[in-house]
């Protein structure tokens, strides 16, 4: 009974058993079936004087060294390789191979170069592409408006000098005696008067400003900006006013002030609501009004000229009439410069003020104006241009990077290969 | 007693004295790994330092995934390839196993272990191996497949067909 239920073990389980890793419910049975089974027994006897047996292949205590070394690793916290004392000329060489043999380490070391060559050349490789683009661009006076904004800048933008105020009114510039370009502001260019070309004049200055504003009332601010202009002593040029369904609010104003009242007038506009952005610029327009005077004299002189030629002498009719068409001309010039010299003025003496007024809108529940089919079809088409732009935007890329790339990689493939071989090393192992 | 996971997260904590207690623990039980397994006592004493220089460096980075005794004794598994890969002459050693006498300490050297030692000799490589850490690192079945990577079945039919082997060759010393 006991040899046929033998066959419910094999010998690779009775081994399992004696070395604890039967599971549970087997080895209880096993244990059972052993206390009868002599066959089973035997094996399991073979098996443990096997392990008995075996275990007479001793060795040696390691000797007080290896502590010595391990320890004082592992205080000293540098447990690099490097530390470890060499036994024999052999560890010596195996050491060695291990720190500098690995193809791994070349192949950090060069990546970290290949890093750091990019670092370093990159940034001024970009530095120097700028200059050049700047000095084509000095080259071909694109930027000289830029640099004319820049020097402007400078300049205390949002505060013009008492001197900076216009002759228009035919009050001087009452400039302070520190003030180099301090002159006779030029006469009123008004009709009738002479118009004489000053010596030196003090820089005639057009002023521009925009403001966006997000009114927090709509309705108040818009009616208040007319107000506000008219208070200040300017007027509306330009008035556009929006209010389409499923969008906010919107009017822009363009606006002009006196320069004088600019800055009052701007304070009191800011009021009107959140400002998002503002901008002014100061263009100086001296040279224009000085040159338009200048010509403007001499064309007087001619004028006075040929009055006094065509009251004093006498002559063919032919050279009368030859004069008058030429006084026509001159009389048609000199006016058309008044009207050009008045209209800079009025812009030196008038501000430029843009004020965009935005609702802050509320979306209302309800269809917009667009049906749904439509924002489908324009949303396809944007989708659509979008593609396009993206894989046009893409080729592009890949041109202006793709011979750089190219090159780097071909500089990171040599350690890469090494990696990639030392992985493979592994992985066959 | 505190658990070897449990020490060495203490060690990963800061605690210097739970390194020292796990190194005193496998001070001779790693010793004897490479001794068993290489032939010169300064190379095992050696690697048995490297071994516990590369648990220290990694000490960080280790994770208690299948038990620090699988994860100390890999390390081990790992130098000894390393250092056999390296003299390129794994065969040889298996002749040296064989042959040679072992050296130190002439009272451990006796006849009964050099039979074992050229028994062992005469075993295939993996399931040497696997006899090997079973019946001298004491690893249980699971260890062993995570030290050596391979499934616990294969551990088992492998320790069984080692053992039968050996005793083969150790019958007629019995």
């Amino acid at each position: 009974m006991e040899r046929n239920a033998q066959h419910a073990f094999d010998a690779e389980e009775v081994m399992a058993y004696l070395d604890g890793e039967l599971e549970a419910q087997r080895a209880a049975a096993l244990a059972a079936h052993l206390v009868s089974c002599s066959e089973c027994q035997e094996v399991a006897q073979g098996f443990r004087a096997l392990s008995e047996r075996m275990l007479s292949f001793e060795v040696e205590h390691p000797s007080a060294r290896m502590n010595e070394t391990v320890l004082a690793a592992l205080d000293s916290g540098d447990s690099s390789r490097k530390a470890v004392p060499s036994i024999s000329g052999q560890i010596k060489s195996w050491n060695w191979r291990r720190v500098f043999a690995p193809p791994y380490v070349w192949a950090f070391a060069g990546l970290g170069s290949v890093a750091l060559l990019a670092v370093v050349i990159i940034p001024s490789f970009f530095r120097a592409r700028q200059a050049a683009w700047l000095d084509t661009q000095r080259a071909t006076g694109l930027s000289a408006p830029h640099d004319e904004v820049q020097s402007l800048r400078t300049e205390p933008l949002y505060a013009p000098k008492p001197g900076l105020t216009m002759p228009m009114n035919g009050r001087a510039a009452q400039a302070s005696a520190g003030e180099g370009w301090a002159a006779p502001a030029p006469p009123p260019p008004s009709a009738g008067d002479e118009l004489k070309a000053p010596e030196t004049v003090g820089p005639m200055i057009v002023q521009t400003a925009s403001l966006n504003i997000l009114a927090t009332n709509y309705d108040e601010a818009s009616a208040a900006i007319e107000k506000l202009a008219a208070a200040h002593g300017g007027y509306v040029e330009k008035l556009d006013a929006k209010a389409q369904t499923g969008n906010a609010r919107e009017l822009s104003a363009a606006l002009r002030i006196p320069t004088k009242q600019l800055d009052g007038f701007l304070s009191d506009v800011r009021k009107l609501g959140h400002v998002e952005e503002e901008t002014r610029s100061n263009e100086e327009v001296s040279d224009q009004y000085v040159d338009l005077q200048a010509r403007l004299k001499s064309a007087r002189a001619t004028e006075q000229r040929l009055v006094e030629l065509l009251g004093t002498r006498t002559g063919k009719l032919e050279d009368v009439l030859e004069a008058e068409r030429e006084l026509a001309r001159i009389r048609g010039e000199i006016e058309s410069m008044q009207g050009q010299s008045t209209i800079l003025v009025h812009r030196v003496n008038y501000a430029t003020v843009q004020v965009n007024l935005s609702e802050e809108y509320r979306q209302v529940l309800g269809s917009g104006p667009i049906s749904t089919g439509t924002k489908i079809r324009n949303a396809a088409v944007e989708g659509f241009t979008d593609l396009e732009g993206g894989a046009v935007a893409l080729v592009v890329f890949l041109f202006a990077v793709g011979p750089s790339l190219l090159f780097w990689l071909a500089i990171l493939l040599v350690p890469g290969w090494f990696l990639w071989k030392r992985f493979r090393l592994r992985a066959q192992r | 007693m505190n658990s070897d996971d449990q020490l060495i997260f203490e060690f990963q904590q800061g605690s210097r004295d739970s390194f020292v207690e796990l190194f005193e623990r496998y001070r001779e039980p790693i010793y004897g790994f490479f001794r068993r397994r290489l032939e010169h006592p300064a190379r095992a004493e050696e690697l048995a330092q490297e071994c516990f220089l590369a648990l220290l460096q990694n000490v960080q980075r280790y994770e208690p995934r299948a038990g620090f005794r699988s994860y100390l004794y890999g390390i081990a598994i790992h130098l000894v390839a390393a250092e056999r890969r390296k003299a390129g002459r794994e065969v040889a050693e298996n002749e040296k196993l064989d042959s040679r006498p072992l050296e130190g300490n002439a009272a451990e050297n006796n006849d009964a272990g050099i039979w074992v030692r050229n028994a062992l000799g005469h075993l295939e490589q993996s399931e040497r191996e696997i006899l090997m850490l079973r019946e001298y690192e004491q690893l249980s079945y699971g260890e062993i497949a995570a030290v050596l990577r391979m499934p616990v079945n294969t551990v088992r039919s492998r320790l069984f067909r080692a053992r039968a082997a050996l005793k083969n060759q150790l019958l007629p010393v019995k």
